[in-house]
């Protein structure tokens, strides 16, 4: 059994274990806050529901985002510790690639010229996006953008300027859905191993004023 | 608390002999009677605690049927008692008659002993009878207590005799600790810091520091146990600090523990970084000689604190009501225009100044504010009157020497930590000062502790700088400690909590 441990804390925390095509348990805590408090017991009972020893388990999945700073690093840390703890591979999903996968599963039909809009909350007023033009011949979701930030009008903007009709869906963030992203990918050895954060801003952080040596020289 | 323990011998009658006499006085047991029960025999298991080759206490169990296991006695001379040595010897004897198969285990104790029933009741026992008058010519009442030995109950009292093998992970700060300890014994300290990327800000930026900390996890993780020498699955627990400290730094390190302890199986013990930080004295000494104050000086903290128990019992005495006195040093530094960190690069700038070329005020040490705050810190007033003074001076034209202002200021924090931190010592009547926190790197800190300690005839403990900065192995040190004390596991379900109070030494 090739069973995979997908980890993602975009939004709420959500976790699951995916054999081939097949879930064979996810449990999704549907709370934006408590990441670090609820993903130690979503692992264990995951992996309970799953009947599924960790020493079983082929590889880890992290969802990488984009999402806001402090929990997506939740996900993100869990699923390395994990790895590292079963001492198997650790690979990277960009995480509006699971929902673009639940999105097409649920009949969701995209083109270059009708793609789907990905979008999640970014707080303060703007807006995670990525556009999809549909599943490749493997299952994977194409990308026609990288995920971004925006404010929703600037999008809009965008989309226009572009002459693009996007379809919008609302999918939930789901942990089985980047495994089964996880599981295509790798199939065809497209999978990443990159599981760095995708933030997409810059830390909140001001410089202060530069102040030169006053008074004498150190004697 | 670190003892030698050993199987007993007939040679030990006397020794013994003296501490049960002493113990017990017209109950104690004949010396015949306790030279039978030395001798070697298939139903009895005794062992003896050694303190420098000398007989501190015993313990001893029957296993008759197999089945169940009777204490039949266990005793600790009395000027070794309150070290934990009780604990000590009960887990060993509950780990023999695990080991040897017994299920149940049962003993009896004075009801006038609320102390050893209390100790009982913390290592699984639970009271089932009452035998009225038992203890002659007294007439006193013997409790019965009774223990399952669970699978969970004697790997719990295994744990406590073997000296645990613990991971501890630290992200409080800007420091990414893994440390990895066998009991007393430090195996690994592995620290990846942020400092540099937080220089040009002039502190600690909270979400630089947070995204440090994921990437540094699996290169420090793989670090340590390559400098252990270890591997995960031979790892008897996993500790990790749940606070105090920056939020999201916290959660990193929080989320992977949680996510190791799952993946491996083993048990995670949230534990106080505070508390952490004079649980490090263990991998020096051995042991935290308690009751100690401890006086914790970092970027983020400014705490003094009263330890009775470093497991159990840690009050905090006062701590900073405004900026910690790294973060004084800081922003001092910053206005001094002499770079971060502020501590090493004042305590250059001053080396050469006059300490007391300016008198800085000495923050809440006026008598009104005494009353109310014996203990607490304050340096926000004096980072002003630093910021005063420069631009009074500056208005003037005036040359100053900048290694007078530097060491003048150095002089006003140290003399307030130190006034404080002996101050506490004397009025608790605890003749023991631990330092800890990367404010202990300042050589005038060490200085004047040292020099105002002797003075006081306090015993003065500052562990080596770099277990003295934040660092996992400090986090593991605790966590054997709460192992080896018999305490259980955490739950997978604590939160990260960013003013977790130094009271709360492990997070259930």
């Amino acid at each position: 059994m090739n069973a995979l441990l997908a980890i993602d804390t975009t939004t709420g925390t959500s976790v699951a274990i995916v054999a081939g095509d097949r879930v064979l348990a996810e449990i999704t805590v549907d709370d934006r806050m408590g990441h670090s408090e609820n993903i130690g017991s979503s692992l264990a009972e995951v992996l309970k529901r799953a009947d599924v020893r960790a020493s079983d388990l082929t590889a880890v999945v992290a969802g990488r985002g984009p999402a806001p700073f402090t929990g997506l690093r939740v996900g993100i840390a869990a699923a390395v510790a994990f790895a590292e703890g079963i001492g198997r591979p650790l690979f990277g999903v960009v995480s509006h690639d699971a929902m673009a996968l639940a999105a097409f599963d649920a009949g969701v039909q995209a083109t270059a010229e009708h793609p789907l809009l990905i979008t999640t909350d970014a707080r303060r007023s703007e807006v995670y996006f990525t556009l999809y033009s549909g599943l490749d011949s493997h299952g994977i979701p194409m990308r026609m953008t990288e995920p971004a930030v925006a404010k929703p009008a600037d999008l809009e903007a965008l989309l226009q300027e572009r002459g693009i009709t996007a379809q919008i869906t609302d999918v939930a963030m789901s942990a089985a859905a980047l495994g089964r992203v996880a599981q295509a990918q790798l199939l065809v050895g497209l999978v990443s191993d990159d599981v760095t954060a995708l933030y997409l801003r810059a830390p909140d952080a001001v410089e202060p004023k530069a102040r030169g040596r006053i008074g004498k020289a150190v004697s | 608390m670190q003892f030698a323990m050993r199987p007993a011998t007939e040679a030990d009658l006397d020794e013994i002999f003296a501490i049960e006499h002493a113990s017990f006085g017209s109950t104690a047991w004949p010396k015949q009677m306790m030279a039978t029960e030395l001798s070697p025999s298939p139903t009895r298991n005794y062992f003896v605690a050694l303190d420098n080759d000398k007989i501190v206490g015993y313990a001893g169990i029957g296993v008759v049927d197999g089945n169940h296991a009777d204490v039949m006695t266990i005793a600790v001379s009395a000027g070794q008692r309150g070290k934990g040595l009780g604990r000590a010897l009960m887990n060993r004897i509950i780990a023999v008659a695990a080991k040897r198969g017994a299920r149940e285990m049962f003993l009896e104790v004075r009801a006038d002993n609320p102390v050893a029933q209390a100790l009982y009741a913390s290592l699984g026992f639970a009271q089932i009878d009452l035998r009225r008058a038992y203890y002659q010519p007294e007439g006193i009442d013997a409790v019965i207590m009774r223990a399952d030995l669970s699978a969970k109950v004697a790997e719990r009292a295994q744990q406590a005799v073997h000296e645990p093998l613990v991971l501890g992970i630290e992200s409080s700060c800007d420091e990414t600790g893994v440390g990895i300890v066998r009991g007393s014994t430090l195996l690994a300290n592995v620290i990846a810091s942020s400092m540099d990327a937080h220089a040009r800000f002039g502190g600690v930026v909270p979400e630089i520091a947070a995204r440090a900390h994921l990437e540094a996890l699996q290169p420090t993780l793989r670090e340590a146990l390559r400098t252990a020498g270890v591997s995960l699955s031979e790892i008897d627990a996993i500790a990790v600090t749940n606070g105090p400290g920056l939020a999201g730094a916290l959660m990193v390190g929080v989320g992977a523990a949680k996510a190791l302890a799952v993946a491996t199986g083993k048990p995670i013990y949230a534990v106080n970084h505070l508390v952490g930080h004079v649980g490090v004295d263990v991998l020096e000494r051995g042991e935290v000689v308690t009751p100690t104050i401890a006086l914790l000086v970092s970027g983020g903290h400014t705490s003094l604190l009263l330890v009775r128990d470093l497991v159990s019992d840690v009050e905090l005495l006062g701590e900073t009501i405004d900026d910690a006195a790294g973060e004084a040093f800081d922003k001092v530094a910053r206005l001094l225009g002499l770079g971060y960190p502020g501590g090493p690069v004042i305590d250059q700038a001053a080396a050469d100044g006059n300490a007391k070329a300016i008198r800085f005020p000495r923050g809440l040490t006026l008598p009104k504010d005494m009353e109310k705050h014996r203990y607490d810190f304050s340096f926000s007033g004096l980072k002003t009157a630093v910021a005063r003074w420069v631009e009074v001076a500056e208005a003037k034209g005036e040359d100053f020497s900048v290694a007078d202002v530097a060491a003048s200021f150095r002089e006003a924090v140290v003399d307030v930590l130190v006034s404080k931190a002996v101050a506490a010592c004397l009025d608790n009547n605890v003749p023991r000062l631990l330092l800890g926190g990367g404010v202990v790197a300042n050589r005038r800190l060490r200085e004047a502790a040292a020099e105002r300690c002797e003075a006081a005839g306090i015993e003065l403990r500052i562990p080596a700088l770099s277990l003295c900065t934040d660092n996992g192995a400090m986090i593991a040190a605790l966590g054997a400690q709460l192992i080896m004390a018999g305490h259980e596991p955490s739950t997978l379900d604590f939160a990260a909590d960013s003013t977790l109070s130094v009271t709360n030494i492990q997070t259930s």
